[in-house]
C-alpha cells in the first residue's frame, strides 16, 4: 500500500540522516587531529631551526620522562627531522581522508534531499487519493 | 541562489559589501554570526600571543638579573611550589634553554639572551600579522551588522 512505501521512505531518510551526522562527527574529529598535528609540526620546525644555529660542539639534552639525557647534535637533528617527516605524512593522509569524507557528505546530503522529495510526492499522492 | 558561503575572505571590501547587499536577511544573519565567531577566535589568539610575549619578557629580565649575580652567591632553590632549599650560585655563564618538544640546549648567557630576543621578535611579528587579519574580519562583521540593520528597518515600515 502507499502508506507502507511512505514508511519505508521515512525509515530510509532516518538512516541517511544518521549516516550524515556520523560523517559530520568524523569530519570534526579529523579537524581536531589536524590541528594537533599542525601545532606539533610548527614546534618541531622551531626546534630544528634552533639546532641548525648551533655549533658542532654545543650540548643538547632531551627530556625523557623526568630524566634530562645528553644527546648528540647529529642525533637530535636526525630525530627532529624524522618527526617532521612523520607528521607531514600524517597531515597528508588526513587531508586525503578529509576530502573523501567531504565528498561522501555532499553525496549523502543529495541523497537525503532526493529522499525528502520522494516522501513529499508520496504524501501529496496520498492526499489526493 | 547566492550561497551563504560567500564570506569576505579573499574579496575586497567593496565586493564584499555588494555581495552582502544582495543577500537575504537570513543569509546575512548567518554571515554575521559566522564572522563574529571568527573575530572572537582571532581575539583569543591575540591574547595568547600577548601572554606568551610577556612571559618571554619576564624570562629575559630574569636572565639579565642572573648574569649580574656573582658566582658563589647564596640563594634559595625552588624544589616545589612551596619548598625552597638553600644553595649557592654556580657560574652563571651557561644556561639551559628549553626550545620545545622536550629538547634543551646549553647556551652561554649571551646566546640565551639572544634566544629570548629572537623569540620575542617572532611573537611580535606574528601578533602584528594576526592583528591585521583580525581587524579586517572585524570590519566585515561590522559591515554585515550595519547592512542587516538597514534591511530590517526597510522591512519594518512595510509590515
Amino acid at each position: 500500500m502507499a502508506s507502507s512505501a511512505l514508511r519505508e521512505q521515512q525509515r530510509d531518510l532516518e538512516n541517511k540522516a544518521n549516516d550524515l551526522s556520523k560523517l559530520q562527527k568524523d569530519i570534526a574529529k579529523n579537524h581536531q587531529v589536524r590541528k594537533k598535528y599542525t601545532i606539533q609540526l610548527g614546534e618541531n620546525e622551531l626546534v630544528l631551526k634552533e639546532l641548525d644555529l648551533l655549533k658542532e660542539d654545543a650540548n643538547v639534552y632531551k627530556l625523557i620522562g623526568p630524566v634530562l639525557v645528553k644527546q648528540d647534535l647529529a642525533e637530535a637533528n636526525a630525530n627532529v627531522r624524522k618527526r617532521i617527516e612523520y607528521i607531514s605524512a600524517e597531515l597528508k593522509r588526513l587531508d586525503a581522508a578529509l576530502q573523501d569524507l567531504e565528498k561522501k557528505q555532499t553525496s549523502k546530503k543529495e541523497a537525503i534531499f532526493e529522499s525528502q522529495q520522494r516522501i513529499q510526492s508520496l504524501q501529496a499522492g496520498k492526499g489526493k487519493a | 541562489m547566492a550561497t551563504a558561503g560567500a564570506k569576505g575572505g579573499k574579496m575586497t571590501m567593496t565586493t564584499a559589501t555588494a555581495e552582502m547587499e544582495r543577500m537575504s536577511i537570513e543569509q546575512l544573519k548567518a554571515v554575521k554570526e559566522q564572522t563574529d565567531l571568527e573575530v572572537n577566535l582571532l581575539q583569543d589568539s591575540l591574547n595568547n600571543i600577548r601572554t606568551a610575549t610577556s612571559r618571554l619578557d619576564l624570562a629575559s629580565t630574569a636572565l639579565h638579573d642572573l648574569s649580574l649575580r656573582p658566582q658563589g652567591k647564596k640563594m634559595l632553590v625552588p624544589l616545589t611550589a612551596s619548598l625552597y632549599v638553600p644553595g649557592t650560585l654556580d657560574e652563571s655563564n651557561n644556561v639551559l634553554v628549553d626550545v620545545g618538544t622536550g629538547y634543551f640546549i646549553e647556551k652561554t648567557m649571551l646566546e640565551g639572551k639572544d634566544y629570548c630576543e629572537r623569540k620575542i621578535n617572532l611573537l611580535k611579528s606574528n601578533y602584528d600579522q594576526l592583528f591585521e587579519v583580525a581587524s579586517k574580519k572585524k570590519s566585515i562583521a561590522d559591515e554585515a551588522g550595519r547592512i542587516l540593520q538597514a534591511k530590517v528597518k526597510q522591512l519594518a515600515p512595510a509590515t
